[in-house]
């Protein structure tokens, strides 16, 4: 095949639309069973590259998603879902964590760790004939620290000094102070790598649209507020080395449908409209348990805290912080806010499938109230009001939480926070919750220190590097915005530090495992619960993945089955 | 009828007895007149265009926060304060630093060159943005218009001052259809006829097919709405003597109900209808939610979250001249229907 088919094509593949039909064909396959040929199989669905027996090729995947990117590319969650893609990395990380080869075979870092020397491909090229070639690969390191992709910037950004290309095929990276997770930072789709061609020649909207890079698909079209087609590329042969098979994908193409209602988007999976819906609701997750290949993505990083103001007001006292870790039962909470579909978290600073993550340091602040009102009546905090608030010097102890809700809490997890709120009244607590708009909660007038005494949030990485984004203190030269707590303690800076720079990958556990002490000790945070991806995969289709950095959906190795294997299985 | 227009003085009366042509009963219009309406019309519609945009763009510019860090916040779905070093780039491009008062005269001279920006978070053009999304909400709008109006003229005809019950039936359904929440009844309509019979497509793309759930879930609520505006007046008018008249010439009741009471009936609904179409227009994001329908109140929704303001002026003037038309072409109507208001005073 050398033309691209058009998505608007009909499907080839067969579909069940309605009971008749798939009755008919039910009966019909028991029938051709028997002669143990692919009776139903059209010839044009078995392309010449597959052996008969193997994956079919062919068909148009029908993915429901939540939310709408603004861009393919970008450094927003759904972004790095779409440009996974279409945009291949420089390396993958398989299932158990380990970083394996994709556009880069191999790499090294110097002893001192400030050069990582990666070596590419020399077989690749971008869809519009680039090669990926050392150069390339420069060009992007600086594009994205240049303001090409905020997201990338925040995790490379105060180590990375420039990049170069030593030959044709090797391209070096020199850091100005080492960071031991470069690897699997790299690995993130907000690293994927695009042509320079494009990026230069180009106009800013077309490199927002439809991104040029290597990838097993390229954009073929975009309707705004329906769906992005994606359309095989049918010269790949990049795939990462954890990926299932080599060489283009199976299906022609993916329609990414935008369906932002729950109901809908669950219902066009039960009435076969969809073939794979991501972000479940949670109340359906049960039956698509039962009904369907669901798959849950534990996202590493930050899970979903209660950051706390360590610089003004109440919590700038780290009893009070502790105390109202203590001061409530978590874990019954976000079992019943989300009905057990969603883990409990109890660290407030890695989430629990984050590499490094220490369980006991998560676990120090279990439900416990007497602790809690110690930890209180210590902090001066003796005396209680009317309604039962602790009073200091007069002063009642009322908290103001804010959080964006809808956009970075979901309204399950706004249940959550309600619970907490009542249940810290026990402990004395007032909490006053004040839910942001979405362009309030961006706006940054809700972000500083004197903004809230406690704000909720989470921040997806495949590492535990995310504590240097979230823990470096901000100083007047070098303002740290990410510092949702203000913490300043050169402590934990430092141990952190040490982290990044330690030479082995148990040295790098340990000195992870010590900032998470230390900073428990500390209680700038409470964990809630984990962000979670989810996908429910018809039956019809095989082989869909979430990738591990990000949880992104892979849909290079899907492929349709047989007709006759899908419907043996039902008989 | 003798009366002189208002705005035409001694001329007209120099005009007829120069010309002493006879009085018709039925008086023509002076073109002067029409031409001083039209313009006075034009002029209004262009003053509501432009005070919805400046009002609009002063609210979007002055909100609390900052427009540059709110941009680069939702690139990187962070919430975070910025720097002025990682502001500063985004503040030259969109020129957020500039006087308001420069900001908002180069966003006048571009609406006067027919230039509404780009958008801040899509880098599409705004005429971009609105063309590609204002065809699925104009059709949308319509056909919910269309199918309330049948709904409602076919009930009123057939059930008004009925047996007492039948009508006490219908005007309590008329009425509950009224309070019916469009989300609501989105999804029901979403939950029996797509998910549970298999009739229309769950997802609703834009074919015809889709568009019906879409549009009865906007129109059933309108059509209670003009039934319930309708039949008070429909019921009166069939006390009017002149009814008695005509049944007395032997016309049929259908006819009677259909040709006579129904003109008078029409011109609250009428009323309603201008209204009607500007509140569809913004209340159609419901069901482009619940349907995964293109349209702009999906883009308006996106836009004001994002604070992006030559979107949300984009749309805003768009609504706003549809408001305007809408009530043109209802006054128009007004005089169709009852030619007593023809332009005589």
């Amino acid at each position: 095949m050398t033309t691209p088919p058009h998505l608007n094509a009909p499907k080839k593949r067969q579909r069940f639309r309605t009971p008749l039909s798939a009755a008919a064909i039910l009966s019909a396959t028991v029938l051709t069973a028997c002669s143990g040929t692919s009776g139903l199989v059209s010839a044009e669905q078995v392309a010449d590259r597959q052996p008969a027996d193997g994956p079919q090729s062919g068909g148009i995947i029908e993915y429901g998603h939540l939310q709408e990117p603004k861009c393919v590319y970008g450094g927003w969650i759904q972004e790095n879902f779409t440009a996974r893609q279409i945009l291949d990395s420089l390396v993958s990380q398989d299932a158990d964590g380990k970083i394996v080869p994709w556009l880069a075979t191999d790499w090294e870092v110097s002893e001192d760790q400030l050069v990582w020397t990666l070596t590419l491909r020399d077989d690749v090229s971008f869809t519009d004939g680039t090669p990926v070639d050392a150069e390339a690969v420069a060009y992007n390191f600086d594009h994205w620290l240049d303001g090409g992709n905020g997201t990338a910037a925040a995790h490379l950004g105060g180590f990375y000094e420039d990049s170069s290309a030593v030959d044709e095929h090797t391209v070096e990276v020199h850091l100005s102070a080492p960071f031991s997770p470069f690897l699997s930072t790299l690995s993130q789709s907000y690293f994927g790598i695009q042509s320079p061609t494009a990026l230069e020649t180009r106009s800013e909207e077309e490199n927002c649209r439809a991104p040029i890079g290597s990838g097993p698909f390229t954009v073929q079209a975009w309707e705004s507020g329906q769906y992005l087609e994606f359309v095989r590329n049918e010269d790949y042969n990049s795939a990462p080395a954890n990926a299932k098979h080599q060489g283009p994908a199976y299906v022609e193409g993916i329609r990414w449908s935008f369906i932002p209602d729950n109901t809908s988007r669950y219902g066009s999976l039960l009435s076969e409209e969809s073939d794979v819906i991501g972000e479940v609701p949670a109340v359906n997750i049960a039956q698509a348990r039962e009904r369907f290949d669901f798959e849950q993505y534990i996202t590493p990083g930050r899970p979903v805290v209660i950051n706390l103001n360590t610089e003004k007001g109440a919590f700038a006292d780290q009893q009070v912080r502790q105390a109202l870790s203590f001061a409530t039962d978590r874990e019954a909470n976000i079992e019943s806010a989300f009905l057990g579909t969603v883990p409990f978290e109890p660290s407030g600073y890695l989430s629990q499938s984050t590499p490094d993550y220490d369980v006991d340091a998560a676990t120090e602040y279990p439900f416990d109230l007497d602790r809690a009102d110690e930890l209180l009546d210590e902090a001066g905090w003796t005396e209680r009001a009317e309604d039962g608030t602790r009073l200091k010097a007069g002063e009642r102890l009322e908290v103001v939480f804010t959080y964006g809700l809808n956009t970075i809490v979901t309204p399950d997890g706004n249940t959550a926070i309600q619970n907490f709120q009542e249940q810290a009244r026990d402990a004395g607590f007032d909490i006053q919750l004040r839910p942001l708009t979405p362009s309030e909660n961006s706006s940054g007038a809700f972000s500083g220190p004197d903004a809230y005494d406690a704000q909720v949030g989470y921040w997806t990485s495949p590492h535990a590097g995310i504590l240097n984004i979230n823990y470096r203190p901000g100083t007047e030269d070098q303002p740290n915005g990410a510092n949702t707590t203000f913490l300043v303690d050169e402590g934990v800076f430092a141990t952190i530090q040490e982290a990044l720079q330690a030479p082995t990958s148990e040295d790098v556990t340990k000195h992870f495992s010590q900032a998470q002490h230390e900073l428990s000790e500390l209680a700038p945070a409470i964990g809630l619960y984990t962000q979670t991806n989810t996908i429910a995969v018809s039956d019809e289709l095989s082989d869909v993945w979430l990738e591990e950095s990000q949880g992104s959906p892979v849909f290079h190795d899907a492929y349709f089955r047989a007709e006759e294997s899908v419907t043996e299985e039902e008989g | 009828m003798t009366v002189p227009p208002l705005s035409a003085t001694t001329e007209p009366y120099q005009a007829t007895t120069a010309d002493p042509t006879p009085v018709s009963p039925r008086q023509r219009t002076d073109p002067r007149l029409v031409v001083s309406l039209i313009l006075r019309k034009l002029g209004g519609a262009a003053f509501v265009v432009w005070a919805a945009a400046s009002l609009t763009f002063l609210m979007q510019a002055l909100l609390p926060g900052d427009r540059a860090t709110m941009l680069l916040n939702q690139q990187t779905g962070q919430v975070q304060e910025r720097s002025a070093e990682e502001l500063a780039p985004i503040n030259e491009m969109f020129g957020f630093t500039d006087p308001l008062l420069v900001q908002y005269l180069s966003f006048l001279g571009g609406l006067l060159r027919g230039d509404l920006g780009v958008s801040y978070q899509l880098l599409q053009p705004v005429t971009t943005v609105i063309g590609d999304q204002i065809a699925p909400t104009v059709i949308l709008t319509f056909s919910s218009l269309v199918v309330a109006w049948v709904i409602a003229l076919v009930l009123l005809v057939l059930t008004a001052r009925r047996v007492g019950w039948v009508s006490r039936l219908f005007s309590g359904l008329e009425a509950a259809a009224a309070a019916l929440p469009q989300y609501w009844l989105g999804i029901i309509l979403l939950v029996v006829f797509a998910l549970g019979l298999g009739l229309f497509p769950v997802v609703g793309g834009e074919g015809p097919l889709g568009l019906v759930l879409p549009a009865l879930t906007l129109g059933l609520p309108l059509a209670g709405f003009l039934g319930q505006t309708m039949r008070a007046e429909f019921e009166r008018t069939l006390d009017e003597p002149f009814v008695l008249t005509a049944r007395a010439r032997g016309m049929s009741d259908t006819g009677v109900r259909i040709r006579h009471v129904l003109r008078h009936a029409l011109l609250p609904g009428l009323t309603l209808t201008g209204w009607a179409i500007g509140s569809l227009f913004s209340g159609a994001v419901i069901a482009e939610n619940v349907f995964s329908r293109p349209g702009l109140g999906g883009v308006l929704v996106d836009a004001v979250n994002g604070r992006d303001l030559p979107v949300v002026c984009g749309v805003v003037m768009l609504v706003a001249l549809i408001y305007v038309i809408a009530n043109l072409v209802v006054d128009t109507a007004y005089v169709l229907v009852d030619p007593r208001l023809k332009l005589t005073h």
